[in-house]
């Protein structure tokens, strides 16, 4: 039976799972929801995820929520446990950086991204730049503390790619993105922090990474046709 | 060589490493950081720790910061593993619950001690109640979905107990904590959730957590005198 997640090509969330997916070489099957209908507060969907979110996967009957859970799970059941690294020390900064993605990236970054690209492309409002400039303040003084990890290891998590990485690849494109020519955006690859600038180069160049991309642009082209 | 854990013992987050510590029966000379004084923003500190954050792990020269991750190396460690599940699916689960305390619990949490609780105490501000019951708001939907969880498991990464309840102990406690004889509070022991209220009420008796929040209390008690 093929592993299905329940999501949407062009959801950040979804993608943190296709991308670690596609890195492991596991194939998995994506489920529409459809958000416009709400399906994801229907009393059936709850059932599978009673928070109501998506993504969830479907392994033959063993449902799971949390991307980032769900990331791990494909490592442990289906990757041979790639990109999470086994010494009790390496798995600790493996685990540190997940933390770090957690604490000191997602929630900035996603407040960033929905003031500056989804509220004015799902929404139809427009970026109130006090908030979204105040976000990439945090973000960027939190970066300046990547900076030093990164100039000790290849990695967030230490000398090998890991989960901890990938994660940062949804938020992080979507925050660097610009709708309009001149619009404020996050700049990744700022040369001021060149360890950073290395390490989103190569995260974000990595094929896993552009054919999640790919597949997005493909959901959006049918989405406007119809 | 004994482990260091740098951070003051009144702060939620170096009581979420301690709370595992204790559970695991670790034994960690705390070392306090003076916060009010900026000591954690101190070159030498953040030497160490460059997001210039408590609580930070030195075990013998291997540092390690952000608090669930020490907790999660503590394990690995010097633990056997205890309070993380092995098999791939039971493992799976707990992961979905440790995201879901990181992503579901603890903003909301965090955000509600801080303007309830902390803002007065640490800040000498009035709390404003329409931010802080906003975010009660917030929270209490998602524990109805904790709600939905823990009908179904014992605990909310599966029937033992894991690193991933642990985790709620330090926000839980303080938002679930009226200030003053009246004041507004979270009711995690609301008949309306009696299955959050059974998880809530068996790890918040637990004697490690007793022990920590006591220390808590006598430390706090004592910098009130002071
Ligand atoms: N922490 C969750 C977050 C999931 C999440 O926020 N999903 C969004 C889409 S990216 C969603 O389903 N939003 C609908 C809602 O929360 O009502 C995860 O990583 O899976
Ligand atoms: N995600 C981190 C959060 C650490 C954190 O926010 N610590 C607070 C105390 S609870 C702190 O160091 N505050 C000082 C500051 O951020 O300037 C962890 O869990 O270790």
């Amino acid at each position: 039976m093929a592993i299905k997640i329940y999501g949407s090509a062009m959801a950040t969330c979804t993608q943190r799972v296709l991308v670690t997916a596609k890195q492991l070489g596991v194939p998995v099957e994506v489920v529409g929801v459809d958000f416009a209908a709400k399906e994801h507060k229907s009393a059936e969907y709850l059932k599978k995820h009673p928070f109501g979110q998506i993504p969830y996967l479907d392994d033959d009957g063993f449902i799971l929520f949390e991307s980032r859970a769900i990331a791990r799970y494909l490592s442990a059941a289906h990757g041979d446990g790639k990109l999470v690294p086994k010494g009790v020390k390496e798995n600790a900064l493996f685990e540190q950086a997940i933390s770090i993605e957690n604490n000191d990236f997602d929630p900035h970054a996603s407040k960033l991204v929905a003031e500056r690209i989804f509220g004015p492309l799902f929404r139809g409002t427009v970026p109130d730049e006090t908030v979204a400039s105040q976000k990439q303040t945090e973000l960027e003084a939190k970066l300046d503390a990547y900076e030093v990890i990164l100039g000790k290891y290849k990695y967030l998590g230490g000398n090998e790619l890991t989960l901890a990485d990938l994660f940062h690849l949804p938020y992080g494109t979507k925050a660097t993105l610009q709708l309009k020519p001149g619009a404020p955006a996050l700049n990744l690859e700022d040369p001021k922090r060149p360890n950073v600038a290395r390490w989103w180069e190569e995260i974000s160049s990595l094929p896993a990474w552009k054919e999640v991309q790919a597949e997005e642009q493909v959901a959006v082209a049918a989405i406007k046709k119809a | 060589m004994v482990l260091k854990l740098y951070g003051p013992t009144v702060a939620t987050c170096t009581q979420r490493v301690l709370v595992v510590a204790r559970h695991l029966g670790i034994p960690l000379e705390v070392i306090n950081v003076d916060l009010p004084k900026g000591e954690h923003l101190l070159p030498e500190y953040l030497e160490k720790q460059p997001f210039g954050q408590v609580p930070l792990l030195d075990d013998d020269g291997f540092l390690v910061f952000e608090g669930r991750a020490i907790a999660r190396y503590l394990s690995a460690e010097y633990a056997d593993g205890k309070l993380i599940p092995k098999g791939a699916k039971e493992n799976a689960i707990f992961e979905q619950a440790a995201a879901v305390e990181s992503a579901n619990f603890d903003p909301f949490a965090r955000a509600l001690a801080d303007e309830r609780f902390f803002k007065s105490l640490f800040g000498g501000a009035e709390p404003d109640e329409t931010v802080a019951s906003e975010q009660q708001a917030k929270l209490e939907a998602k524990l109805d979905a904790y709600e939905v969880i823990l009908a179904r498991y014992k605990y909310l990464g599966g029937n033992e107990l894991t690193l991933a309840d642990l985790f709620h102990l330090p926000y839980g406690a303080v938002i679930s904590t009226p200030a003053s004889p009246g004041a507004p509070f979270v009711n995690l022991e609301d008949p309306k959730r009696p299955n959050v209220a059974r998880w809530w009420r068996e790890i918040s008796c637990l004697p490690a957590w007793k022990a920590v929040s006591t220390e808590a209390k006598e430390v706090l008690a004592a910098m009130k005198r002071a």
